[in-house]
């Protein structure tokens, strides 16, 4: 997939993705804070095992408070080994009795008279769980509350609320990464039809006109329809075109000879000087007619050709020689010495062999009605990767500046001597779309002028 | 000779007919495919010139039942339509050549020419060679080393009379009666100009024509080359 187009199957991990990523965010969340919940239980429940411990142990003995600290609430606590632990017991009157006189709870030690009461503080620069517990004492001045305040650090709660959530997320993190893993897998199975619906379009003949018939999921069939529904239009286009040429060259052609033929029926013999050379017009015109009606249907067989048929190897040999015969007449001048040279080893090339024909004969005929003097010369060659077909004459040749335009339509070199018209159109286009090119070639001293088409050779013919 | 022609237009056959008939040829002319097919089942002809679209049956089925039934009679085909979605040409299907519509009525008779002297002498299959020139008479082609050189019906006959024999001196005199026969008057200067076509068109080779002043030509190969 490139960079900067878009693809459905990251545009549907990547939303998947977030939703899993917020999903786990909030349930690595909603852990840790069941795991504090769940560690501060644990812990409490040892905190006030231990600070009821101690309240029993407060007695009151001639009428003073007394308070033994029983070493099995200690070891209660020493369950949380690295914790420190801190307790005062305060009498009624208010004064501590035993402990850390600073240890002081966050909420009011009354609050405790209903219940034990739990809460959070700082303890000499630690973070302490307290415990406040009371318990009515009578003195000999009366009954009084009396409190026992238990602390204890919280590494161990922490330890054990940390290790719950390291658990917790790494479940989550398990979860998800599985999730998005069966969701890409089903993605890519979800998205198979439209690959094979993509490969099916890729590897169509492009002459196969006819309607796609893969079997495709609901979703797609829209985009089916529509690609049939093109095709069909298509189909029906070229068919038209193709109708269409065929009955114009029927249809042009067949007056157009009877017109060359009545022509040539004309007995010069009983005309004047002057009806002669109007004669001698109307057959040059009528010739040209001809020619230019034949360029232009050709020009138009072989832009269809392109459009509707498949290459296929074609000897080179084989389709300049068949040029050379249609382009050169029998009733060439006999002092126009023309000779046709094959390749000793035939280039083979991927091409259409008429408009590879077309091509070569309209070559052979523009330096045969424009060029040649006196000596025409067609020969095949192989040079490098590329097959070629060489037109050389005697003539004077195209002046450079002039080889960009003549391969344009119906460009005219010299206006008067008639125009080359779609000749060299003609073999260009076929050129390039074969892959190769018209080329021209200085006359220079012993080297007569010479027009070539190079076209590359088949795959399994370069060396 | 016998010639029929098959072709619906009737200017364009009346043209051909005018034309053939002018060189002394018999020229059966129809105008219906089927009719057509029909005459030919029956009647020997030299050389059938054959227009493609002609009504009743066109002409690519005509040639198609005339190579069936193993006649080997040349045939020509004259076709209008364009090759845009032909998928065989006439010349698959056993035609001796083809033109497409317009043709130049000149050309017309010099391919007919050619297709009728090649049933009257397709005896020799001999290549005749001298110096790098090698000539098939079967094909009527000539090479000069690789290149193959177009050469005229006449050239071809002078060619061949003198490659028959190299080094033997042939007179003008020879020459015009081999070449032009009795019944046509052409004069030795038809030879000369002949000759210098052939020397043209053989300018490269390995092999030479010799003029011997008042006696003859002559064809050497250049032994030394």
């Amino acid at each position: 997939m490139t960079t900067h187009r878009s693809s459905l199957f990251a545009r549907i991990v990547r939303r998947v993705a977030i939703v899993l990523m917020l999903g786990a965010a909030s349930l690595i969340t909603a852990a840790w804070l069941y795991a504090r919940t769940a560690a501060d239980e644990a812990y409490d429940r040892l905190l006030l095992g231990a600070a009821f411990q101690m309240s029993e142990s407060l007695t009151v003995a001639d009428g003073a408070l007394r308070f033994v600290l029983p070493p099995s609430a200690f070891e209660l606590l020493g369950l949380a080994q690295r914790d420190r632990i801190f307790y005062r017991v305060i009498d009624p009157a208010g004064s501590t009795l035993t402990g850390y006189a600073d240890l002081e709870p966050k909420a009011p030690l009354s609050q405790s008279r209903n219940g034990p009461v739990f809460g959070n503080t700082e303890y000499r620069g630690a973070a302490v769980r307290t415990v406040t517990l009371s318990r009515a004492m009578t003195l000999n001045d009366g009954t009084g509350w009396s409190y026992v305040v238990v602390a204890q650090t919280v590494e161990a709660r922490q330890a054990l609320a940390s290790e719950l959530t390291t658990r917790a997320t790494f479940l989550v993190a398990v979860m998800s990464l599985l999730a998005l893993g069966g969701t890409a897998l089903a993605v890519r199975y979800s998205l198979r039809p439209v690959d094979v619906l993509g490969d099916a379009l890729r590897q169509r003949d492009p002459q196969d006109l006819t309607p796609m018939s893969a079997d495709v999921p609901r979703e797609l069939i829209p985009f089916m329809t529509s690609i049939n529904h093109f095709i069909n239009r298509l189909d029906e286009r070229v068919k038209l075109l193709q109708r269409y040429v065929a009955d114009s060259a029927h249809q042009i052609r067949t007056p157009l000879t009877a017109l060359t033929a009545q022509v040539s029926l004309i007995n010069e013999d009983n005309l004047t000087p002057d009806d002669r050379r109007h004669l001698e017009r109307v057959r040059n015109r009528t010739a040209e007619l001809a020619r230019f009606t034949n360029q232009l249907l050709n020009h138009a067989m072989v832009i269809h050709r392109f459009d509707s048929s498949q290459l296929a190897a074609v000897s080179l040999n084989d389709v300049a020689r068949k040029a050379f015969r249609t382009a050169i007449p029998i009733t060439v001048d006999p002092d126009m010495v023309v000779s046709f040279e094959a390749a000793e080893d035939d280039p083979v090339i991927m091409g259409d062999m008429l408009s590879l024909r077309e091509a070569i004969a309209n070559v052979i005929d523009n330096a045969l009605r424009h060029g040649a003097s006196s000596r025409l010369e067609v020969r095949v060659t192989r040079d490098g990767g590329y097959g070629r077909v060489e037109v050389s004459d005697d003539g004077p040749g195209i002046p450079a500046q002039e080889w960009g335009n003549v391969t344009k339509r119906f460009y005219s070199t010299r206006s008067g001597k008639g125009a080359s018209g779609l000749g060299f159109a003609i073999a260009s286009e076929v050129a390039s779309v074969l892959g190769g090119r018209i080329g021209f070639r200085e006359k220079a001293e012993g080297q007569d002028f010479c027009v070539f088409i190079e076209v590359p050779l088949a795959a399994e013919e370069r060396v | 000779m016998r010639i029929l022609l098959v072709e619906d237009t009737i200017d364009v056959g009346e043209a051909i007919c005018r034309r053939f008939q002018l060189t002394g040829h018999t020229v059966d002319w129809e105008t219906d495919g089927s009719a057509a097919a029909d005459i030919l089942s029956f009647t020997e002809y030299d050389l059938v010139i054959l227009d493609v679209m002609l009504p009743g049956l066109d002409g690519f089925s005509i040639l198609r039942a005339l190579r069936q039934s193993k006649s080997n009679v040349p045939v020509l085909v004259l076709t209008a339509r364009s090759e845009i979605d032909d998928r065989v040409g006439a010349l698959d299907l056993g035609a001796d050549d083809y033109l497409v519509k317009p043709f130049d009525f000149r050309e017309l008779e010099a391919r007919a020419r050619v297709l009728l002297r090649r049933r009257t002498g397709g005896d020799a299959t001999n290549i005749i060679v001298c110096g790098d020139v090698s000539l098939d008479r079967a094909n009527r082609s000539v090479k000069v080393g690789k290149r193959e050189i177009q050469l005229k019906r006449r050239e071809m006959t002078l060619l061949e009379i003198l490659a028959s024999r190299p080094g033997k001196v042939f007179s003008k005199e020879e020459l015009l009666d081999q070449l032009f026969g009795f019944e046509e008057a052409a004069g030795p200067n038809a030879i000369e100009l002949y000759i210098g076509r052939l020397r043209k068109k053989l300018e490269r080779a390995k092999a030479r024509i010799v003029t011997l002043r008042g006696v003859g030509y002559q064809l050497v190969a250049d032994d030394n080359a």
